[in-house]
């Protein structure tokens, strides 16, 4: 299938860089008109130790939307990442990727779609950034030649693009929390998906690093067509970025559309339970020129 | 996929995993082993680890009358070596079949009691290695040393090249260093006893697996001559209650029921005191005092133990033994040492249990052919 | 260790980030060529002095098939061929089979502490030996007695159960349950120790590891579960590798974490058994030689598990020649000796850094 680099706004910078990208990732970048959705849930539920966290969920995205998932805690959004995810399966209904439901792909084909970004954790043994960007890789190589050069210009692009180049050969734990983040999200850039989900990625960065972080999200989903699914508890950061918002409460998606009707006055009184002055900042304060 | 799908799936994947390999490693094995077993040294043997006395390929023994009273006899000359009767097939006391095929001339011993019983044969000449705890008699010394506690040095017995190995049963020596002696080639036959019988039948086979046939004949026949004569002498119509002590430093070990040391001390004219278990070799306390021996024997004397040592032990005293002051030292080496001075440890036995009693001499063993 | 930063100038698609760590095919024939040194090494040295000439004739006339004049004896080849070779081809076999699962459990418990015996396979081997010493029964099958045969199911029976039991706590659960059964096979062992009386010399020369029993037969029988244990590892190295960012990261990155882990939990355990059944319990092989690897060329698995492999053999090889010229005390004392020691230096140089 060909690559159709988009025209879109100037890029700042070069746009041999996106192709390369887009070489990589060999797969279409952003169809026309969607006929088959990204991703579609279909009376998807999910349970949990018998109890049930997620019921009756419909839920359809296009290729190249750019969606928040917001809610309480508890609300299951981590569980709705993770039905889309395919790494748990639903009780009931369906979900599918890309047209194709995820019953029947095997696990590197939903690899090879779906990238999301890894919570952080422990690291046995000393890794550099470069190796960790590296596993993202792992779906995509060869499993006896092992990585090849298409892959390891997947990496160098991933940690360039997410500004990591200065970190390259650092032990990836002695670097900070936010840095890690960072580096946890250039292995799902490098990983090249045409669907990336995030759960809360920006817990551990400050200001400036969420706003960079939620630039490069705008950025891969306008210039290279990605899907991307993120949770946010930061309602501000998903009303500015994002255009379309998902509010989940108590298991059941409550409201789905554009930041202004879903996150009405009503909503977050009765879905999170405050007065909704506390809610919204004004988007202004999260925008730091750089 | 549900998740108990998945659960059923990993099961299903370790054995998967696992199967075609333990599979493919069997059959190989399996194989492999095949083709290497052809060349067998009789190493697939199944059998219950009693030691069964086997009797050597041997020339009958010719009966010897014994005089009632204690005077010594010298029997006449062994006489002049008949024919060497090599190669010979003997079974040894595990049951294995070992082919001797010459008279041996370089033999390595790895028991003291064997080394004996090699210098008692007048086969002393051929040995060319020992075990450092070898110490009887006083030649064994200079000989290099295979065998040390830690275990049987197998290099160094392959670089002597002998053409015989006689060898410790019951994991005396280490069986795998046996096994490997065979697997190079070199004929090993293994001796374990533990009875007075099962001795003189291992200085038979030694004798037929070196060659002094005659001499291991007229041997054990003055040996059983005079065992008989001092334990007929030592004999009494009511034994003494014997206690044979091994050791006594943490927990007290003596002998099990039915042992060799048991069936010494009941030879010697007395009743052994056991510790009531073939498998247990520690007695309590308590069950000793119950016992109340008459006679403590001091098989650890050699390591310094003494009878008033055993006097001052706390819970000893009220014991007959201690009372009476019947606790006396014995050469432990010669009462235990399955070998050919087992007449000289039966006789110092016997006197450690009654010092009054009016035993035979022990006399000499027959004389050797000079070497 | 020198300081890693580098600012790489990057000059946009198609630049080679540098590493920090040795080149891997370097490392590769680096050990390869320790392992040929290993060989001959180990062949040559012993109770029974033997010239350097001779073993290096011997081992090219036997081994590459060189025709070469015959000036030795029988009984040096014998010594060479059938006593020496066999062991040192054991040691190297064990050292690497150990190394590999090692590196494995080390991989699937993300955890750098993990040994080969991290899941009772060393108790319950200790206990099957221990069972087969009580038994009076003498069986001998293909050279392997009854003591190899129990060593070899114990260490097995010991993983399966605590899989079984403790896979469902994850990780965590799985190491605290391979540290329960241990324990309570450590206590049946010590009970049957206590029983087993005038045999306990014989329990204990298997608790201590050493290679005296080593034979052409059971090294036949040994090599082909831990060299095709081995390569099936090595084949999975993928799967490993994708387990280090955790298992939500692993199945998110394609890996079949439940069946991947099973099936490599299998082959390692597999591997370590068959191992300990030949030589017994041998330490600080499989828990050091990986990390060792790893600080050359990083925790790819792709190369730990291979080069460990060697590394493995050529240590373990090494500590047998030392254990031998010591006066033959047991390998595992030799492996203890040396292993703590730079375990502890291992520690002190690797850095803490902020770990969640």
């Amino acid at each position: 299938m060909g690559a159709a680099a988009p025209a879109a706004a100037a890029p700042a910078r070069p746009p041999a860089f996106g192709r390369a990208v887009s070489a990589a990732l060999a797969v279409s970048a952003i169809p026309a008109v969607p006929a088959i959705p990204a991703v579609r849930l279909v009376g998807a539920s999910a349970r949990y130790r018998g109890r049930e966290v997620l019921r009756d969920v419909d839920l359809s995205i296009a290729p190249g939307e750019r969606l928040a998932v917001v809610g309480p805690n508890g609300a299951g959004k981590s569980t709705l990442l993770r039905l889309i995810a395919g790494v748990l399966a639903p009780a009931s209904g369906s979900v599918e990727i890309g047209g194709d439901p995820l019953s029947r792909l095997d696990r590197i084909a939903i690899a090879r779609r779906v990238a999301a970004v890894p919570q952080q954790v422990a690291l046995p043994f000393s890794m550099t950034v470069e190796e960790v960007v590296a596993l993202g890789r792992l779906p995509h190589e060869d499993p006896f030649r092992g990585p090849r050069e298409s892959d390891r210009a997947a990496v160098a692009a991933a940690i360039e693009r997410v500004g990591l180049a200065h970190l390259v050969g650092r032990d990836a734990r002695e670097i900070s929390l936010g840095e890690r983040q960072l580096v946890l999200l250039a292995l799902s850039v490098a990983q090249a998906t045409p669907i990336l989900l995030l759960d809360e990625p920006t817990v551990h960065l400050d200001l400036r690093h969420q706003v960079e972080a939620m630039e490069l999200l705008v950025d891969l989903n306008e210039r290279d067509g990605t899907t991307i699914i993120a949770v946010l508890h930061d309602l501000a950061l998903a009303a500015h970025f994002f255009p379309r918002l998902v509010l989940i409460a108590d298991g059941a998606v409550v409201a789905d559309g554009a930041p202004e009707t879903v996150l009405g006055p009503d909503a977050i009184r009765s879905v999170f339970g405050v007065d909704p002055v506390h809610a919204l900042r004004a988007p202004s304060e999260a925008a730091v020129s750089r | 996929m549900t998740s108990r799908s998945l659960r059923a799936g990993a099961r299903r994947g370790f054995l998967r995993g696992m199967r075609p390999f333990l599979l493919l490693g069997v059959v190989v094995a399996l194989a492999v082993g095949a083709c290497a077993g052809s060349s067998t040294r009789g190493s697939a043997v199944a059998k219950v680890s009693d030691a069964t006395d086997a009797p050597a390929t041997a020339t009958p023994a010719t009966p010897m009358t014994t005089p009632a009273t204690g005077t010594p006899t010298t029997l006449p000359a062994t006489p002049t070596p008949a024919p060497l009767p090599f190669p010979v097939t003997l079974t040894d006391d595990e049951g294995t079949a070992v082919t001797i095929p010459a008279r041996p001339t370089r033999i390595v011993s790895l028991t003291p009691a064997v080394t004996e019983t090699l210098f008692a044969l007048g086969a002393g000449d051929r040995l060319i290695a020992n075990g450092d705890f070898d110490d009887y008699p006083a030649q064994v010394g200079e000989l290099p040393h295979v065998a040390t506690y830690m275990g049987v040095d197998i290099e160094k017995i392959v670089g002597l090249t002998p053409d015989l190995v006689i060898a410790g049963g019951n994991d005396f020596n280490s069986p795998d260093a046996i096994a490997k002696l065979r697997a190079v080639g070199i004929p090993v036959v293994v001796v374990y006893a533990d009875s007075v019988d099962a001795i003189l039948a291992d200085i038979r086979l030694v004798g037929t697996s070196v060659g002094a046939v005659p001499e291991s004949e007229a041997l054990t026949a003055w040996m059983r001559d005079r065992i008989d004569a001092i334990a007929a002498a030592a004999a009494t119509s009511t034994p003494a209650r014997v206690f044979y002590e091994l050791d006594a430093t943490n927990e007290i070990y003596g002998p099990a029921p039915k042992s060799f040391i048991a069936s010494m001390v009941e030879l010697a004219g007395g009743d052994p005191i056991t510790t009531g278990d073939p498998a247990v070799f520690a007695i309590p306390l308590e069950k000793l005092i119950a016992a109340d021996p008459q006679v403590i024997v001091l098989g650890d004397a050699a390591y310094g133990m003494t009878p008033a040592a055993v006097a001052g032990r706390p819970g000893w005293g009220g014991m007959t033994a201690v009372k009476a002051g019947a606790v006396r030292p014995v050469e432990d080496t010669i009462v235990t040492r399955p070998g050919p001075r087992i007449v000289e440890g039966l006789r110092a036995l016997a006197l450690a249990i009654d010092p009054t009693a009016s035993l035979p001499e022990v006399g000499s063993p027959p004389p050797v052919a000079a070497p | 260790m020198a300081s890693e930063t580098r600012v790489v100038a990057a000059p946009l698609a198609g630049v080679r980030l540098r590493r920090r760590r040795w080149s891997p095919t370097i490392v590769v024939v680096g050990s390869l060529v320790a392992l040929a040194a290993a060989l001959v090494l180990g062949v040559g040295f012993g109770s029974v002095p033997i010239a350097p000439a001779d073993t290096i004739a011997i081992l090219a006339h036997r081994l590459l098939a060189l025709p070469v004049e015959r000036t030795w004896d029988a009984s040096t080849e014998t010594i060479l061929l059938e006593l020496r070779l066999p062991r040192v081809l054991s040691a190297m076999l064990v050292g690497a089979g150990l190394a590999v699962a090692g590196a494995t459990f080390q991989g699937l418990l993300r955890n750098p502490l993990a040994d080969p015996y991290v899941l009772g396979t060393a108790s319950g081997a200790a206990l099957g030996a221990a069972i087969a010493v009580l038994i009076p029964v003498r069986i001998l099958i293909l050279e392997l007695g009854l003591l190899n045969l129990f060593a070899f199911a114990g260490a097995l029976a010991a993983v399966f159960v605590v899989y079984r039991i403790g896979r469902s706590g994850g990780l965590t659960g799985l190491l605290l349950t391979g540290y329960a059964v241990g324990s309570l096979l450590a206590a049946g062992l010590a009970m049957t120790m206590y029983m087993s009386g005038a045999n306990l010399r014989q329990i204990f020369s298997f608790l201590l590891g050493g290679f005296d029993g080593a034979s052409w037969l059971r090294l036949a029988i040994a090599l082909p579960l831990v060299v095709l244990g081995s390569i099936a590892i090595i084949l999975r190295a993928r799967s490993l590798n994708g387990l280090l960012l955790g298992d939500e990261s692993a199945a998110h990155l394609g890996v079949d974490v439940r069946r991947e882990r099973a099936i490599l939990l299998g082959l390692a355990s597999l591997v370590t058994a068959a191992g300990v059944a030949i030589s017994g319990l041998i330490g600080f092989v499989g828990l050091l030689v990986p990390h060792l690897v790893r600080m050359a060329v990083g925790p790819d698995a792709r190369w730990v598990l291979p080069i460990s492999a060697v590394a493995g053999a050529c240590l373990l090889a090494g500590a047998d020649l030392v254990a031998r010229l010591l006066g033959d005390i047991p390998v595992g004392v030799v492996t203890a000796l040396v292993g703590a020691p730079a375990f502890l230096v291992l520690l002190r140089r690797t850095r803490s850094g902020y770990e969640q």
